[in-house]
């Protein structure tokens, strides 16, 4: 059975899709699929999950949907039970310097000296 | 007079397929109708389901924590997944909603899902809902209907259980 070329739900989403709501879905979920595959790498069940984390089974089941509005305090809670660092918190480098030499002479000389290579000519 | 449906391949990502059923002789399938109904009414919660559809299907296959299980009669799921009545992550006119906007399904595998129709739930449970009623008993009735064509061969896998496969001319009676 062949799909068809025009994908309705993405032309759905590209029509009137909030942006927001597409942000909040990727990462509620890339969220909960981290924490879901380390406790399977762990071999972890849910019901041990909530007791380490002292809470009732079918409230971590809620954390662990997808579609629940996580707190810093619970996503804290379970980094720090699971030993992980589930979100980054590193500084947002807007700028970055890279050094990539010195100029002899400082920088009005070189740009006194600048000669411009014409390279069809060069050839 | 028996009724049937025939079923349209709706969309193909990276790790999931989605299908749904055309009832009787119409040209748009139950899905295609679910969109155009919704798309005015309940936009936002519309596009939370959608989205939810897009990210699974291209990051991580339909897993069955992804979907809540409505199953009465058979294996039926619905979107979106539990917790959301609780907390949803959304909001409408600045103040927390859930999204009680229902899309029953059927997740055949991680691969393949049937999306039928569905509407706003307003009570507890679906067979109480007037609105959401009728989708959830047709749900159940397709889930069974697919489950045994699966079984009778009338639609059947490929190798690597990725795809589908059946006559053009297939024809599920309900």
């Amino acid at each position: 059975m062949k799909f068809p070329k025009n994908n309705i739900i993405d032309n759905w989403l590209n029509e009137n899709g909030n942006p927001e709501i597409a942000r909040l879905v990727e990462k509620n979920l890339a969220l909960t699929e981290k924490i879901n595959s380390i406790l399977k790498e762990r071999g972890i069940k849910k019901g041990e999950f909530a007791e380490m984390l002292g809470k009732n089974p079918s409230e971590v089941s809620k954390w662990l949907s997808g579609t629940h509005n996580l707190t810093l305090k619970s996503i804290n809670k379970m980094e720090f039970v699971l030993g992980v660092d589930l979100i980054n918190i590193e500084p947002i480098k807007e700028i970055e310097y890279v050094y990539l030499g010195s100029i002899q002479g400082g920088m009005e000389d070189a740009i006194n000296d600048y000669e411009q290579t014409i390279y069809s000519e060069a050839i | 007079m028996n009724n049937f449906a025939h079923i349209k391949p709706i969309a193909q990502y990276k790790k999931v397929g989605y299908y749904s059923l055309c009832i009787n002789d119409n040209e748009d399938s139950l899905f295609e109708e679910f969109i155009k109904q919704h798309t005015k009414t309940n936009e936002k919660k519309l596009d939370h389901i959608l989205n939810w559809l897009k990210v699974i299907g291209n990051r991580y296959g339909a897993q069955t924590h992804h979907f809540r299980p409505e199953g009465e009669t058979a294996d039926t799921s619905a979107l979106p997944p539990k917790g959301a009545d609780r907390k949803p992550q959304y909001t409408e006119y600045g103040k927390k909603k859930a999204n009680n906007l229902r899309l029953y399904c059927l997740r055949a595998n991680e691969h393949i899902v049937f999306l039928f129709s569905g509407d706003i739930k307003t009570t507890k449970k679906a067979q109480h809902c007037p609105n959401v009623k009728s989708h959830f008993k047709l749900a159940n009735q397709f889930t069974k209907a697919i489950d045994d064509a699966f079984i009778d061969r009338d639609i059947v896998w490929s190798d690597d259980y990725t795809q589908i496969e059946c006559n053009e001319d297939f024809k599920i009676y309900f």
